[in-house]
């Protein structure tokens, strides 16, 4: 059983004369707090004007409060109980107020757009009705909302001012990139240095030892001629070609594995590392699984050629 | 529009730095522009962020009442503000059962609320009496 003590929106519906009125009441407030460019006085006004034949007997603003603060349990309450209780025609009819009430000045905010179209699905109705009733309401025809999330909403709604502050904002990464290039080139060059000291020294040691596994195999070919023959085969027929090793290591698999374990294992990891899985995730998640998927797909082709 | 914190794979509230990191290793530059343009610009991120918390709200909303798959909820939105369903029950059918919860509390109190009282009474007096005795006790000298 759940022990949460009653919310507000609960019991302002439990004290109301009419608990459809005050869901509905919630919804256009919701709606009108998404307005743009309107003072509170404005909205509380515009909110008691269009429910002035509601009877659901109970002040507005603690309304206005839940739906200022988008409480959404409380909206999710209000949208069930209108969508269980509302006949068609009184759907129809919360539409028309919503977008009534969204729409005063002719231009419909972001937000409201998609909460529009969310009340549209809420109280099924067809995206053609919809438009319909918008363009009869407004005069002008739905479009389809403005997208902030691309770079060309942000040129066109203030083009000086966003190229200002696009190259201040780019000079000023420009100028960090650099810093940090100069930085890294300057640990780079120390790095250079250290790397030939090193190989040089790697060098030396290399002859050395060269120069004493010689002395030695020099001593067993001496000792017993056909014994060192039997060895350089043994060498020979090692399975030491790296690449198969890194090869078969991607697919998860030990070498002496037949053709049939590389394929099985192959479509295996191709299903689970497949780009297309990613496409829900992010872009990011997508970059990833589809270098995992080319170095799996790239370590199968090795394999089948070399098998 | 596009959720670019989640194309981005950073979390809403991500920092400065954090959001850079994002842009450097973000592969597709069309994405990259976009993000730069939109998050970079303290303004401008500032209205994308409470445009994203309704727009995240509907998606809420509608995936908990079942309208994921709307005729107006479709493309990049509906693709990338759509929440997995959680296990919230209906907020209809739990204001009905915590309502029968509370008239049986009442029905209950108001039937037993006679035994109850002389219960309660009975105990009140018993723990009088208790520390009564026990002050008594006390004060008398030990014989």
């Amino acid at each position: 059983m759940p022990a949460a003590p009653f919310s507000a929106f609960e019991r302002i519906l439990l004290q109301s004369r009419s608990p459809v009125d005050s869901a509905v009441l919630l919804l256009l407030a919701w709606v009108l707090a998404h307005r743009q460019h309107v003072s509170e006085g404005q909205r509380r006004r515009r909110l008691a004007q269009v429910s002035a034949d509601f009877r659901h007997g109970h002040t507005l603003s603690p309304v206005m409060q839940i739906a200022r603060e988008a409480n959404l349990d409380a909206i999710q309450l209000a949208a069930e109980i209108v969508r269980a209780k509302c006949s068609a025609k009184r759907c129809l009819g919360i539409l028309h107020q919503a977008i009534a009430v969204a729409t005063d000045d002719g231009e419909l905010s972001l937000a409201n757009h998609y909460i529009l179209r969310f009340l549209a699905d809420l109280l099924s109705v067809a995206p053609m009705t919809f438009t319909a009733l918008f363009l009869q309401l407004t005069g002008q025809a739905l479009k389809a909302p403005d997208d902030p999330s691309q770079e060309r909403y942000w040129r066109r709604l203030d083009p000086a001012k966003y190229y200002a502050k696009y190259y201040a904002h780019k000079a000023e990464e420009e100028a960090r990139a650099q810093r940090e290039r100069a930085e890294s080139d300057a640990a780079k060059a120390r790095e250079k240095r250290q790397q030939e000291q090193a190989k040089a020294q790697e060098r030396e040691e290399q002859r050395r030892r060269e120069e004493q596994q010689r002395r030695d195999e020099e001593q067993a070919r001496r000792r017993s001629s056909h014994q060192s023959r039997d060895h350089r085969r043994q060498e020979q027929s090692r399975p030491a070609p790296d690449r198969t090793t890194r090869a078969l290591a991607v697919l998860g698999l030990t070498p002496g594995v037949s053709k049939q374990e590389v394929r099985q294992a192959y479509r295996r990891l191709a299903q689970s590392n497949h780009p297309d899985r990613f496409y829900a995730a992010s872009e990011h998640q997508v970059a990833l699984a589809s270098a995992r998927f080319q170095r799996i797909k790239s370590a199968y082709d090795y394999l089948m050629q070399t098998l | 529009m596009r959720d670019l914190y989640r194309r981005l794979a950073l979390s809403p509230n991500a920092d400065d730095a954090a959001l850079r990191e994002a842009l450097a290793r973000c592969p597709n530059s069309a994405l990259r522009r976009d993000a730069e343009a939109t998050l970079s610009i303290p303004a401008h991120r500032e209205r994308f962020d409470v445009l994203h918390a309704t727009v995240s709200d509907v998606g809420q909303l509608r995936a908990r009442l079942g309208l994921v798959h709307g005729a107006h909820w479709q493309g990049d939105v509906a693709n990338d503000f759509s929440p997995p369903p959680d296990s919230v029950r209906s907020r209809h059918d739990a204001l009905f059962a915590r309502l029968d919860e509370a008239v049986t509390l009442y029905n209950r109190w108001q039937r037993l609320r006679g035994p109850w009282l002389l219960i309660a009474i009975a105990v009140l007096a018993a723990g009088v009496g208790l520390v009564l005795g026990l002050a008594l006790g006390l004060r008398l000298p030990a014989p």
